[in-house]
Formats: C-alpha cells, structure tokens, sequence
C-alpha cells in the first residue's frame, strides 16, 4: 500500500470541493472493496476522502418511493421495515450479497461503485485493460468462467459483482448525485453502469467530483410478486454464477409489466429487456417464463468457460419469474 | 474398576485447556511474540514460471523510506539448498522454477514500508522456450516417479486379470489443486543472539524445523531454536518448512535487528505446497454376486520439475478390498508449479474419492446395496502383504454409521427422491489411514507445595489447535493421579526434550505414549526412591505426599513397540452423506453427514469430534467447491484469493456427526491410540460424490461437484 492523505469531510459540497481540487483522491465510506484494492495495489489514491460522517443515511418516503441515503449501510436498508414490505426484492438481493460482516460495514452508494472480482483485475502481474488501459485482456483466452456472455467488449469481458444493484435495476431506480457546481442530477439507473466498449477502465457515467447522495426507487406493484434467484459456487459468500432478480406487476392472471434484471453475465446489471417484452399481456405461466428467458438468453455469447451459464441463465430467470408468481 | 474410570481423565470430553487462552487472544502465536526493534520483511515473487532473471532493479526500492535492505539472490548469504526445506526458493540464484518463486525480501521499518517499496522493485527475465505449465498437455507423456514406493505394485495377474471377471467397470476421476490455508499464514518472527537463532514460526514438527532451519543456515541444530506453543492450522503445510522460515532468519542477520515475516493470503497460494492435481484410473473386475476378482488404479500427478512429491493416492486401493488380481502405478508429471506436499489424508482422501467412487458405481452396476458390496469384498488380513489386522472396524463402521444414519430411506433408484425442485440422495464411502509410534521423549517434573502436587510436562510436540496440550494434560494427570488442573503443559520448544510431528496421525499417539511413559517412570523412580513396598501400587502424586519431597523430575524416552509391524494397522471410518440439489440451479447442499470412525482408544471425545468434523468439512470443500486453476500461459494462479477459491461456508454445512467405535488395539501403541488427524477427510468426499448420483443420477467423476456440472 502506497502512502496516502486521509482527509475528512464533513459535508457534502467540502466532500465534493475535496474530490475536485484532486484528480487522484478517492472517497472512503465503508471501504469494504476500496481498502481492497489498495493493499492489492490496484487502486493508489493518493487521498482517501473520508465521507462518512455525511448525513446521508436515511430510509425514508417521499411522494415517488422511497429514498435510500447513499450513505446507509447495506444491512440498515435490507432490514428497514418499508424496504421488507414494499421492496422485498432489494432486501433479498442484499442479503444474497457478501457477507454479514461486509454488509454492515458496506454502504449503498459505494455497492453501486465497487469494482469487477475478475481475477486478472486483482492481479497486478496480468494484463488487464480495466487496470491499465491497452495492456490487453488476460481473461478474454483465459479462465472465463466467472465472466460476461452478454455486452462484453474485445477489450474486456469482466462483470460488475454486485446483487443489489440487479435489484435495483430491476426496480428501475436511479441514482441521484451531486454535480461540482452545487446542483443535483438523477442517472436512470440502466445508464448508470455502462458496458466495456473501448474504455473498460470506466465502470460507470459518474464523472470525477460527482458524489452519489442517494439512490431513488419508485413505487411499484411487486411487493407481493417478486424473488431474487442466485446461482453460485457456494451457499454464501460467494459472487453470482447468474443471478436475476424479477418482480411481476400482476393485471388478473396476465402480466402488465414484468421486471427482470440480471447478475453475473454482464459488465452492468443485465435488464432482460427481451424478456421483459415478451411476458408484457401474455399469461403468467411457465411456459411463458420458459419462452421469455429463451428469448433473453438467445442473444447470449459465452465465452471459453461459461458456457453453462446460457443455460444456468434460462432455468434461473425461469425460476425466479416463478417464485415470483408464487409470491 | 468403575470407581477407577471414573476417576480417570483420558477418554472425557473435557474443554481444551487453552480454550480461554485462544478465545481471549492471549496465545501467542508466531506473529505475536513481541520484540525491541522488531524490523519487517516483504517477500516479492516472480512472475515467470520458468527461465531466469536477468536483472533486478532496486535502486528505487532500497531509496523508499524506511528500507532498510533489499535481499535478493545477487546479495543473499549462501545457503544450503539441501539442507531438508522443502520447496527451494532460497534466493541462491537467477533460475527461475515456478511462478510465483521468492526472488528477494525487503526489510524496512514497517509492514507497510516494505510492501510499498516491493512494488517499486523492476524485473527483468529470460523465459524459458518450454514452460511446463499446462497439465493437460504434460499428462500426456507422463514419467516414471523415482520414489521406491510409487513403482508398480502388482498382485496376482495384475490388472489384466480384469478380462476374466463377469462384470468390469473401468472409469477416471480427477482432481483439481487444493489448498492448506490455514487460519494463520506461515509466518515467522527471527531474532538472533550472537550465532544462535530463535525462531518463532508455527511448525507441526518442531525438531525437523530445527534440523532443516539448522541446516539451511549451515548451523548446528543447537544454535537453531524453534518457539511454536500454538498454530493456527497447518493441514501438512507447516509439516515440512518452507523457504519463508530461513528468509525471515536471513533477514534479521542482515540488518541485525528482530525481523518478523509473514506471508499474504495471496502469497500463500505459490509459498507453501499444495495437494497436487491427480488423474485416477480404476478398473474393477467382479462377479455377478459382486466378489471383486481385479481392482486395479493407475494415478497420473503432477510434481515440481526439480524435486519429486506424489501423494500415495492408491494407498487405500491396496489395503481396502480382497480382490486377487490388483495393480496399484504411479506415474509423475514434472511441472513449473511449486513443490506439492503433504495434504491432509495425503493420497488417502484423493485416492479414496476414485475408489470409493468407482464401488459406488460397480454396486449401481450390480443392482446391490453399496454398503452390502463393500461387505462382501472385507479382505481377511491385509491384501497388499499378508499381515494380519491388529483390528480393522471397516464392517462396524458401516453398518452402525447405516442404523445411526437411517440408510434404509436412501432410494436404490437414483433421481427419485424429489422435495419441490429439490433431488434428495444418499451416498456412503470408506476410509483408512495408518496408525504408527514414533519415537519420543518427554519429562515430568513434580513439586510439592502446601500439601498439593504440581506437574510440568515437557515434550517438544506441536498442538495444531486439534487439541495436543489437552490430551497430553489427561495423558498426565491419569499417569501421575494429579488433576488436569494441576498440571502445565510445556510443548512447541526445541529445547524441550525431542519429539514426533503433528503429522500423518502420529501424533497423538508418539506423545501420549511419551507422556504416559514419563509417568510411569517417575512413579517407578519415586517407589524406588522410597525404598517401601506397597501392596496397591501408588500414585506419583501419593508417593510425593507420603515421602514429603520437595520436587522431583525425571525424563524418558519412548520408542514404537517393536512387535507393531508384524501386523497391519491402521484406523477405518464409513462416512455417510445426504445431498439435497436443487435441480434448477444446481445448487448442492450437504444438509447432514455422518462419520463413524474405529480408531482404537479416543483420549478426549470432544476434541476429537471436533477433528473428525473438521476433516469432514475440508472433504465438502473438496467435494463441492475446491479447486485452484492454473492459467498455463502464465503459469499462475488465476485462482488467487478467497473471493475465487471457496472453502465451504457455513450454509454449506449442514448437520455433522462423528460417532466412535469403541476399539481396543494394542497392538500400534501401547495406550492403544491410533490417530484421527488425517482419516476425518479420509472417504468424503466419494460419498458426497455418490450421494448426488444417488439424489441425480449423474456421476461427476471430476471434482469439484459445483452447479454447472450438475446443469449440464
């Protein structure tokens, strides 16, 4: 680990004037995956701007939904009482996640910043163009396994780790986020995380000095019908193999709007959008879910080792859509 | 008689006596012995797998602040490379074997000092044309290993015998790279006093530490002192010692300061050994009632390209069942990956996985009951060399584990026993593991102090955290009449008298043995002493008493019964296991297991149930989610952290049982302990294997059993 400034902030626009006065600072909230990286070399800021003493920790209502403070532990929100009411599927989501432990000390808004597990990313010894830019993708003829079968690049084929966010995408949240002149913007969530393309070493469309106040759900009509499937190596502890996250808006026995977003095949959270347009009116069935994952997995392009996951990925959204139903 | 067992220690499941001392933090372990000045060795590796260094740049590195010293193999003290440390990698040189292979420490003032300026440290190489790297590839053209025991075992006619019998299951199992991790990283604190050396560093066989150490440094054995009361888990890697231990010693002559030395998790995975990669073949010829007349099993591993470690993986294939015709080979496959070593029921519980695997499949094949085939196939005296048992347990394992387990609601029909999307299965699989003496010595040293006797036991054995310093305490107080309470256990210290290892299941019983050795002969030398004859022998502690001396210590030394090898002896176990899959995605649960074990005398039921399970667990790692994969283009690991390599977790883990078969052998030692350390994985993973066959009806012959190969 590199020798570096701690700083401390102590509200949001000195935490964000701190981040634009240093190209290289980071922000520190529960450090779960930051502190990470550092001692495996692959992240050296040479400032950690300490943000946790923000007051952007609240749960609360509004007029839309709910709003959830960026700042918020992860285990605060999966517990809260209106998120186990209202939005069961993120707190099924985040509590597929890591581990109690991570989830107590990790917050929302670093979940949503917290960088691919491919190995060859963690490696400083392996070329990786996420890392550094143009050494090439060690993973790409490499062990594949855990990686992308949907939008990856030539230059990167890594997924994004995290089960909330396929929660999240699936509510069709947005990120809410200060800007560097004082004023707010709101990211849909579908262009929060972006795929690879040429520029990999971008996970996301937050730009430097941006801070990320809070995390917005709208009201829905899933509470009854929703359920996160997550297929992994291990019963806990361990990243998604596939994982997905569907909610169905129920008209009768025929489906208004189903949601359906997935984990571990992609660089983002995957919204089956294929799938999502084909179950829209038709019946609730399994034979439908079955044709509706088809028709998302369809597009699907496996690499060496993960073949198994186009599969993996038709029974599990065809799982989730039915315990979904179920309720 | 009853009063008298009631009154006896050995064989109650008391609390570790240095349970309170763990949970508080107060055990010192390696790392935790403080020093004046302490300074901080880094190790940095190569990212070649084969060829040599050309340069070392670190110029910067020596600049950065608080670098102290750069050592590498331009600079490095000569060592002696055959001084017994396993591994190589003493900085003696630009060659380069495997990736990820010390190529220089740096000392600074602090950890984190020297881990920065490791990273500044520039490398250049010439890789080797050819690197051996990939497996799959340099199995092709295997070799024959050098070791006197891995030539080609044969009995009768071999394994073409196999085309005389009714019916023949041929089938290969494989196995991936596994790893030790124990809690503790190998770690080291080295502090010199003119020409001797303390070291402490968690080592399983504190006199071989010190031998090797000594030797390493060209030292005497007596200027190299080993400290290791306590580890945090070994599993075989702390067995033989690695190059880390004479760095770190390296390190503190260097800059003449106390050096602690500890490796990362990641470093780990290329500093230590490993359970090395194994392709089984097993051929099965039988009758149509299932009398077994050819068991043959053919093992492919890898190996370092310098230096030979295979584990034995036909060691239970030649003692398990009576087949006639048998033929257990060997065949190596030198590579650049770094040595592999002992690993937890080495051979036993990678060789069981084949064999155990491939009667399962032969009892499916049959139509009969697996337990019923195995029965049948209970060889008399010990095939592989005639001997008799001194006992084997294999027939009372199985069919108590059975009653216990409730394996009359296991299905005959795989993939019919359905919960919801849920495929339920049972599975059953054997194990051994040899049970031996080792020679050791111990000593006892009494005093008497307001009408209570006191003892202190001395023996240079290693307590893994499995319990050592407790049944070593029972040992004594049973030996000497003085409660556990009253008596200190002095172990882990080169400097006590010599022992065995905590290894290959010998420890238990080398010093048990030793203790209760040393208690007997201060009894005989405290009769001798007060020169009375007594109708009921007494107690060291009574005769203390009676003839009012102050304090008294003797030491003895304690050798295996010779009369032990005319027979074959050895600890059996059936494991039993229910899977419940879920059929969608494949997900794989172990929701209960059950290990019975015949090990002969159990000295504490609790730690050693507490062993038993432990064993099981590493056997659902190794069933369901263990492997490390080497990328051979690299050479590394692409497997490098515990994000990627899964040890079983809680969930993981469903409901474990160990019962004991109350044994008496006296053959193997007279206390009549056979050891338990290793046969706990010893069987596992096989009937976790045959359970999902059981629940699916798919044989997975290559391990880890993890979703995708369920689904596909």
């Amino acid at each position: 680990m590199n020798p570096f400034k701690f700083s401390m902030a102590q509200n949001q626009s000195q935490a964000v004037n701190m981040l634009v006065s240093n190209n290289s600072a980071a922000l520190l909230g529960g450090g779960t995956n930051l502190l990470d990286l550092m001692k495996e070399h692959v992240a050296a800021p040479t400032e950690l701007i300490d943000i946790t003493r923000l007051e952007l920790k609240t749960i609360e209502k509004n007029a839309l939904g709910i709003s959830l403070g960026a700042l918020a532990k992860n285990t605060d929100t999966a517990n809260h009482p209106i998120i186990r009411s209202d939005y069961p599927l993120l707190s099924k989501a985040i509590l597929a996640g890591a581990s109690a432990q991570i989830r107590n000390m990790a917050t929302n808004g670093g979940n949503l910043l917290q960088r691919t597990r491919c190995s060859y990313f963690y490696d400083i010894a392996m070329p990786c163009n996420k890392r550094e830019p143009g050494s090439g993708c060690a993973a790409m003829e490499g062990f594949n396994r855990m990686h992308a079968i949907f939008g990856w690049s030539d230059q990167c084929v890594a997924v994004y780790p995290s089960d909330m966010a396929v929660a999240l995408s699936a509510l069709r949240a947005s990120v809410r986020v200060l800007q560097q002149d004082g004023s707010s913007r709101n990211i849909a969530f579908d262009d929060f995380h972006i795929l690879p393309g040429q520029h990999p070493e971008k996970d996301n469309s937050l730009k430097h000095g941006e801070l990320i106040t809070s995390i917005e759900i709208p009201e829905n009509k899933l509470a009854a019908h929703s359920a996160y499937v997550k297929v992994r190596d291990r019963n806990s502890y361990a990243f998604a193999l596939v994982s997905v996250a569907a909610g169905l808006a129920l008209e009768g026995a025929r489906i208004g709007d189903a949601h359906i977003s997935m984990g571990g095949v992609a660089h983002k959270p995957w919204r089956a959008l294929k799938a999502e347009a084909f179950l829209k009116g038709k019946t609730a069935s399994t034979a439908n879910f079955r044709a509706a994952a088809k028709a998302e997995m369809a597009a699907a392009k496996p690499l060496s080792h993960n073949k198994f996951k186009v599969e993996m990925g038709i029974n599990s959204i065809t799982n989730a859509l039915e315990m979904a139903l179920k309720g | 008689m009853e009063k008298e067992e009631k009154n006896k220690s050995i064989g109650k499941g008391i609390d570790r006596i240095d349970g309170i001392l763990k949970i508080t933090g107060k055990a010192t372990y390696a790392t935790d012995y403080p020093a004046k000045n302490m300074a901080f060795a880094v190790l940095f590796k190569s990212t070649i797998a084969a060829g040599r260094i050309t340069s070392i740049d670190a110029e910067a590195a020596k600049k950065s602040p608080g670098v102290l010293t750069v050592i590498t193999h331009e600079n490095a003290p000569k060592l002696n490379v055959k001084g017994g440390l396993r591994g190589g990698a003493l900085l003696q040189g630009p060659e380069i074997l495997f990736y990820g292979q010390h190529i220089g420490l740096v000392v600074a003032e602090t950890f984190e000092q020297a881990t920065a300026a490791s990273h500044l440290i520039k490398v250049t190489y010439q890789q080797e044309a050819h690197q051996k790297t990939d497996f799959e590839h340099e199995a092709k053209t295997p070799v024959m290993p050098k070791g006197k025991e891995l030539q080609d075992f044969v009995k009768g006619g071999g394994k073409a015998a196999v085309k005389t019998a009714e019916v023949t299951l041929e089938a290969q199992y494989e196995t991936p790279i596994e790893h030790h991790h124990p809690m503790e990283p190998h770690s080291t604190v080295a502090i010199w006093e003119g020409d001797h050396v303390t070291l402490y560093n968690g080592s399983q066989i504190i006199n071989g530490a010190q031998t090797a150490a000594a030797a390493t440094l060209n030292l005497k054995p007596e200027q190299v002192r080993i400290v290791s009361p306590y580890i945090g888990g070994g599993f075989g890697s702390k067995g033989g010692q690695w190059a880390n231990l004479v760095l770190c010693a390296v390190a503190a002559k260097v800059v003449k300061r106390p050096v602690k030395l500890a490796l990362s998790r990641q470093q780990m995975f290329n500093s230590v050994g490993l359970r090395q990669r194994n392709i089984q073949k097993i051929t099965l010829g039988a009758t149509k009632d299932g009398k077994l007349n050819t068991l043959a099993h053919e093992t492919i591993s890898h190996t370092a390209i310098n230096d030979e470690y295979i584990e034995p993986c036909g060691d239970c294939s030649k003692i398990m069942y009576d087949a006639p015709n048998a033929l257990i080979s060997y065949r190596s496959v030198p590579m650049h990956v770094i040595l592999p070593t002992y690993t937890r029921g080495p051979g036993k519980s990678t060789g069981s996985f084949a064999l155990e695997s491939a009667m399962d499949e032969l009892a499916h094949k049959l139509r009969m009951d697996p337990i019923d085939l195995r029965i049948k196939n209970e060889p008399k005296e010990d095939p592989s060399n005639g001997k008799p048992w001194s006992s084997r347990t294999t027939v009372q394992c199985l069919k108590e584990g059975a009653k216990a387990f409730g394996w009359e609601k296991r299905k005959m029909e795989p993939g019919v026993n359905k919960i919801g999307d849920d495929l339920v299965g049972y599975g059953v699989a054997c194990g051994t593991y040899p049970a031996r003496q080792r020679d050791s010595s111990a000593a006892v040293k009494l005093s008497l102090k307001n009408g209570q006797v006191f003892a202190t036991v001395e023996i240079a054995a290693s307590d893994l955290g499995t319990g050592t310093n407790t049944i070593l305490a029972q040992t004594a107080a049973d030996g000497l009449g003085i409660p556990v309470s009253q008596i200190t256990m002095n172990i882990g210290d080169s400097s006590l008298p010599p022992a065995a290892g905590s290894v290959g299941s010998v420890g238990a019983s080398s010093f048990a043995n030793a203790v209760n050795d040393a208690c007997t002969k201060i009894t005989d030398e405290l009769l001798a002493k007060s020169g009375k004859q007594f109708f009921v022998r007494p107690t060291a502690r009574e005769l203390m008493i009676s003839e009012n001396i102050a304090a008294f210590q003797i030491r003895s030394d304690s050798k295996a019964p010779v009369d032990a090898d005319q027979y074959s002896c050895h600890s059996f176990n059936a494991n039993f296991a229910e899977v419940r899959i879920n059929s969608v995605t494949g997900m794989i649960k172990v929701t209960r297991f059950l290990a019975v074990t015949g090990a002969g005398k159990i000295l504490n039921p609790k730690t050693a149930r507490s062993q038993i399970i432990g064993g099981n667990v590493w056997g659902i790692g190794m069933a369901l989610s263990e492997e490390s994969i080497i990328d051979p283009r690299y050479g590394n690991f692409a497997t490098r952290s515990f994000a990627d390599y899964h040890v079983p977790s809680n969930l993981d883990v469903g409901k474990l049982d160990a019962m004991f078969i109350n044994e008496i052998d006296l053959v193997p030692n007279k206390m009549g302990v056979k050891g338990i350390g290793e046969v706990g994985i010893v069987g596992v993973a096989a009937a976790i294997a045959n359970a999902v066959f059981n629940a699916t009806g798919k044989r997975i012959r290559n391990l880890p059993i993890t979703p995708d190969k369920i689904l596909v």
